[in-house]
């Protein structure tokens, strides 16, 4: 089974067109990644839809890295009882 | 404690910091109009005089609004209908509320129409707006339409400055032109009807040559009849020269005007009445400023539609009204959008940013606009737009918009408030459709609701069936 990190990279590759081995745990997604302010919300959307957890929006929306999505999400999924 | 402007009134200044915000609510109640709160009195040069004006005075004298849509406002237009105008009279009655702040309305008197229509509007039965007539009292057979007609009080032209008495009315004096004027007023007296007289051009007027002495004159007529007939004074800013700030000259510094006819006339301020004309922007503060400085009257049209540049908008002044008095005083706001709609359906067009009732008078197409509605409506919104006048704060959907516009336009489309509106999130679809129309297809024009509803249908289909199924 693919880790969290593994499975944030392959969404966040897929939202914004990239290819996943670029894409660094300490990247920044708009800084770093190109992530516009509607890919943003996309970015959270699919998390959501991947991990099958709903997220504060404000809360989710304030991650800035790919680490930081990781942390956030396996938090959030752990919270809500998800297995990952 | 009047001091003197120096070189150097710099003084330091420290943050007082607070970790809650202070949103200054005693004046920004989000119930009402933002106040107009004073915090000192209002000092302005008089004949070398320092003369201070108390503004705490406007809480407890009779501010009242009176209407001329019917007069002023159609000399702009194709004459109403009678039914329109008896719509319009009964919303007026409706907006006006049971106290009266949209005091009196004026009619023509001079053809079959204008006269059913009167009688029309009397037969609703309302105490206000009271109805008053309005006459060019060239012949004393005005007085009789007046009589006929059951009316109270007429306004009647008395034209003040030379432009007027020398130029249109070709009086060879001023001396002949007033005593012409008060033989008509002395007319109305006998006829047992209140004379209002409206001092045409009063800003152009030599106010200490002839408008003083001859509202002087009225007054002391006025001693001879009982208070109900005494003379009341409607000062007409016909090409809307007057001024608002202190320290300007007569004759159009309106607090000097107002000054003189109040105080040094002794023109009491119920008797005094504002009308005011738009030419140079200035009507809607121009009126308050009457108000402020002791005229108790502010003439107004709905929407400021009146002759060319137009009137002091009546929607405004009830806005005022409120927020002077920090209360609704029963006026019932919402009406101000019925009349809107009204209008616009018996084809008087309102610009889409006319405040208070334009169709995007409160619509911001910002993202980061629509990003502060959904966060506090507070931040981008001038009060509660939805209590008062039934209009929530909406989101015009441009390349702007941003998924925080799409959101507010969403949850405003079902209806929802607080913990049931639904995160942005939920709607990425729906706000990538929109950047697309313009990156991808480069469209130049806003998104109108009709397509977006669509789109909600077609892209958000689980909440369409769960908010609109």
């Amino acid at each position: 089974m693919a880790t969290v990190q593994q499975r944030v990279v392959a969404v966040t590759a897929r939202v914004l067109r990239l290819d996943p081995n670029t894409i660094k745990p300490e990247h920044h997604f708009a800084r770093d990644l190109g992530a516009e302010s509607i890919q943003s919300v996309e970015l959270v959307a699919n998390f959501e839809e991947e991990f099958g957890i709903e997220m504060d929006e404000d809360a989710a929306l304030s991650v800035s890295t790919v680490g930081g999505a990781v942390t956030f999400i396996t938090d959030v999924c752990k919270q809500q009882g998800i297995d990952v | 404690m009047l001091e003197i402007m120096k070189a150097n009134n710099k003084k330091p200044f420290s943050l007082v910091d607070r970790t809650d915000p202070n949103l200054l609510e005693e004046t920004f109640d989000y119930g009402l109009p933002p106040l107009v709160r004073f915090d000192g009195p209002i000092v302005e040069s008089i004949d070398g005089k320092l003369v201070t004006f108390d503004p705490q005075a406007l809480k407890t004298r009779e501010l009242v609004i009176t209407d001329t849509t019917f007069r002023d406002g159609q000399q702009a237009r194709p004459p109403y209908t009678i039914e329109q105008m008896v719509h319009i009279y009964d919303l007026l009655s409706k907006l006006s509320g049971p106290n009266g702040v949209v005091r009196q309305t004026e009619f023509f008197l001079y053809t079959k129409n204008d006269r059913e229509t009167l009688d029309r509007c009397r037969s609703l039965g309302h105490r206000y707006p009271e109805c008053t007539g309005w006459i060019r009292a060239n012949t004393m057979d005005d007085f009789r339409l007046v009589q006929e007609m059951r009316l109270a009080e007429t306004g009647m032209l008395t034209s003040c400055s030379d432009y007027h008495i020398f130029n249109k009315l070709k009086f060879k004096s001023r001396q002949e032109c007033m005593d012409r004027y008060c033989q008509v007023v002395d007319a109305a007296f006998e006829a047992g009807i209140r004379p209002r007289c409206h001092l045409e051009d009063i800003t152009r007027a030599d106010v200490e040559g002839f408008v003083l002495p001859f509202v002087e004159r009225l007054m002391r007529m006025s001693e001879q009849v009982p208070e109900h007939l005494s003379v009341k004074i409607r000062m007409c800013d016909t090409m809307g020269f007057g001024l608002s700030y202190p320290g300007v000259e007569l004759p159009r510094s309106i607090p000097k005007l107002i000054y003189k006819l109040n105080q040094e006339v002794g023109v009491p301020s119920e008797r005094l009445e504002w009308h005011g004309h738009n030419d140079f922007h200035k009507v809607h503060i121009n009126g308050v400023t009457a108000w402020l400085y002791g005229c108790d009257a502010l003439n107004s049209t709905l929407f400021g539609f009146g002759e060319r540049t137009g009137n002091p908008p009546l929607e405004a002044a009830v806005l005022e009204y409120i927020a002077i008095r920090g209360d609704l005083s029963d006026v019932r706001t919402e009406t101000i959008t019925e009349l809107a709609d009204y209008m616009r359906s018996i084809g008087m067009p309102i610009p889409d940013n006319y405040p208070f009732v334009g169709r995007g008078f409160n619509t911001t197409s910002a993202g980061i606009h629509a990003g502060g509605l959904r966060q506090d409506e507070r931040i981008y919104n001038i009060f509660d737009t939805t209590a008062l006048l039934g209009r929530p704060p909406r989101v015009a959907i441009t390349d702007k918009t941003g998924a925080d516009g799409v959101t507010l336009w969403v949850n405003e489309f079902f209806g929802l408030k607080g913990a049931q509106r639904i995160s942005k999130i939920k709607l990425h679809k729906l706000a990538r459709w929109v950047m697309e129309q313009y990156e991808v297809h480069g469209r130049l024009t806003s998104i109108s609701d009709q397509e977006l509803e669509v789109k909600t249908r077609e892209l958000l289909p689980e909440f369409w069936a769960k908010y609109r199924g």
